[in-house]
């Protein structure tokens, strides 16, 4: 998601909710879940029309109580408690009450979204991290039954002489053993790097993300 | 949001008790009759601290920018606060500590004299709302009465600690350093100079999370250049350990509350030998006092226990070894609970230590995840070990 929405001069649409579209994740990289993103969209859609709604008709409803009371026309309730000025306060306090408790529930969205996010993320490198042991376990001991394998059988052949095509065999054995450990080293060093890299690009994105996010305080700060 | 602890002895405290008991003789203040108006009201749960906080916003919209955005926790606040006080109402000392607590406390948010008449007029107005025709004329003086008790035990308070102490430190982050996937080191610097406890705790704030207050043990002994260490595990949606966590975190100015928590060495010495169990980041608190302990002339003997879920998650485990092998009369016991792995002990970090003997001679002082200390303590405390020996932080509803 791009910071754009955080820029306080904006004010956002339903319509612009509707309409905004996502850049893909690179090719063969991990992104959210399309479908949860849009589920997510299509409920803050729905919130935004609804609070749109209701302050429309809180607008007409204290618009017409002003009326009223420039009027001077409090009709039957002859000593203004219905309209007067208490009655007005009472009505703020319930206006700002809701206001209070939609920006509350907004911020307990957001906080448990970012925690199913971070959960997400702890499990998906525990995943990896124990994928990666398991294949470092599982080279280890391919490598160990070689090595043992290969000593059994230099002990084995070790009391007659070798004869020429023993010891091409045996060079043969060695130099595959070699190969094959050279291999498997450069496979699992890719590997550790790859992830690696991957953990060094989220925490660049989250550094990043956090130092725009601190900027945005530090202006609104300064403005204030 | 706010603490009872960490009482300085410059606080005057019975000066305070002194006046609430004046006062009481001379406006007599009907505790019945309160607590039952307290429970009319107390029926409408939410809707009273939403109504109390609007009525103190529209009057006083300056006094908004001292809360977070939402204000959810906070109306919990208010109302854990104000049960409390009634409850205890009739219990003036106890009272008066939770209360001069409460107002040191709010020096850090910004709270200064002119806010409590705000916050007594809505809360008045909040309680005559919420009441009714019950809301009666005694009714009202007994609210007032009690009302200016309480803000003037707090703003006592207040005015003694100025003397002492800012109101926050300002922290500058000197270094960073991610110890593990999800917990970080920082090393900040407070200033002025912070004195504290080896085993205290402050509330910090960041910046990138503004009136967020969470609290943090110091993990060092005070030391000459007056740095302090914080140990910040990542918890899953955290808003500040997030940000606490994050690398970004370096060189930024953090704020610090005052110095509060319980969980000190005992003073005088009992002379029992020590036992410390930590899980995950609670090796923090346990770490300054065995600092402390190191700078004793006869160091009790200290069996250390540090737990955590991998191998990876003894984050500290080289330092503390490293200490052991300096220090004859340190023993340090690594247990991990989640991975057969691990080469040193493994299982729950209270099965552990209840393997590892007789404990009941020693003092012991637990810190870490809230179920794993709650676990460890009745396992001594079944075991035979006496509850003045036991030593555990609780912010109780201090920590939001």
């Amino acid at each position: 998601m791009t910071t754009a929405w955080f820029d306080e001069e904006r004010r956002l649409t339903p319509d612009e909710l509707q309409t905004v579209t996502f850049p893909m994740s690179r090719l063969g990289r991990r992104g959210y879940d399309e479908e949860t993103v849009r589920g997510f969209m299509g409920a803050v859609h729905a919130e935004f029309v609804r609070l749109v709604n209701e302050r429309a008709s809180l607008w007409q409803e204290v618009q017409r109580l002003r009326r009223r009371i420039l009027a001077g026309d409090p009709g039957s309730d002859e000593h203004g408690v219905l309209f007067g000025e208490a009655d007005a306060h009472v009505h703020a306090v319930r206006i700002l009450s809701s206001a209070q408790v939609t920006a509350d529930r907004y911020v307990a969205d957001a906080q448990a979204y970012s925690s199913r996010v971070t959960e997400e993320a702890r499990l998906r490198r525990d995943d990896i991290m124990r994928e990666a042991q398991q294949h470092s376990d599982m080279v280890l001991e391919e490598a160990h039954a070689r090595a043992r394998e290969a000593a059994v059988s230099a002990l084995n052949v070790a009391a007659p002489p070798l004869t020429d095509r023993e010891r091409r065999a045996a060079q043969a054995e060695l130099a595959y053993l070699r190969t094959y450990s050279d291999v498997y080293r450069a496979h699992l060093r890719a590997y550790t790097e790859g992830v690696l890299s991957s953990i060094e690009d989220w925490e660049r994105k989250e550094a990043a993300s956090l130092q725009e996010v601190a900027n945005g305080h530090t202006d609104r700060r300064s403005i204030s | 949001m706010a603490t009872a602890r960490g009482l300085s002895p410059e606080v005057g405290v019975p000066r305070s008790v002194i006046r609430l008991r004046r006062r009481r003789k001379a406006e007599p203040l009907d505790v019945a009759r309160l607590r039952e108006s307290f429970a009319r009201v107390a029926m409408h749960g939410d809707e009273l601290p939403l109504f109390f906080y609007s009525d103190l916003f529209i009057k006083h919209p300056e006094v908004r920018e001292l809360f977070p955005v939402s204000m959810a926790a906070q109306r919990g606040h208010l109302v854990d606060a104000l049960v409390k006080i009634v409850s205890q109402v009739d219990n003036v000392n106890d009272l008066a500590l939770f209360l001069q607590g409460l107002g040191r406390d709010h020096r850090k948010f910004g709270a200064v004299a002119e806010h409590y008449d705000a916050v007594g007029a809505s809360l008045l107005a909040t309680l005559e709302h919420f009441s009714g025709p019950a809301w009666t004329p005694e009714v009202a003086a007994d609210w007032k009465a009690a009302y200016e008790l309480i803000a003037s035990v707090m703003t006592a308070a207040a005015r003694a600690d100025e003397q002492v102490a800012p109101p926050w430190w300002r922290g500058t982050v000197v270094a960073f350093e991610r110890k593990a996937f999800d917990v970080s080191v920082l090393l900040v610097r407070p200033e002025p100079r912070m004195d504290y406890l080896p085993g205290q705790s402050v509330a910090i704030e960041s910046p990138s999370r503004p009136k967020l207050w969470r609290y943090y043990s110091m993990a060092n002994a005070p030391r000459d250049d007056g740095l302090l260490e914080f140990h910040v595990r990542l918890i899953d949606g955290g808003a500040v350990s997030m940000a606490l966590t994050s690398s970004s975190i370096a060189d930024t100015e953090l704020r610090l509350g005052s110095p509060v928590g319980v969980l000190t060495l005992s003073q005088p010495a009992s002379g029992r030998d020590l036992l410390l169990v930590a899980g995950s980041t609670g090796l923090a608190p346990l770490k300054a006092i065995l600092e402390q302990v190191a700078a004793l002339q006869q160091p009790p003997r200290v069996h250390l226990f540090f737990g955590a879920r991998t191998a990876e998650g003894l984050y500290d485990l080289d330092s503390l070894e490293k200490m052991a092998v300096q220090y004859p009369w340190l023993t340090v016991t690594p247990a991990v609970s989640d991975d057969s792995r691990f080469g040193g002990e493994t299982g729950s970090l209270p099965d552990v230590v209840a393997r590892h003997g007789d404990w009941s001679g020693h003092d012991a002082y637990l810190a870490g995840p809230t179920e794993m200390v709650k676990d460890a303590v009745a396992r001594l405390a079944s075991a035979g070990m006496a509850q003045e020996q036991i030593h555990i932080e609780d912010f109780g509803w201090s920590e939001p």
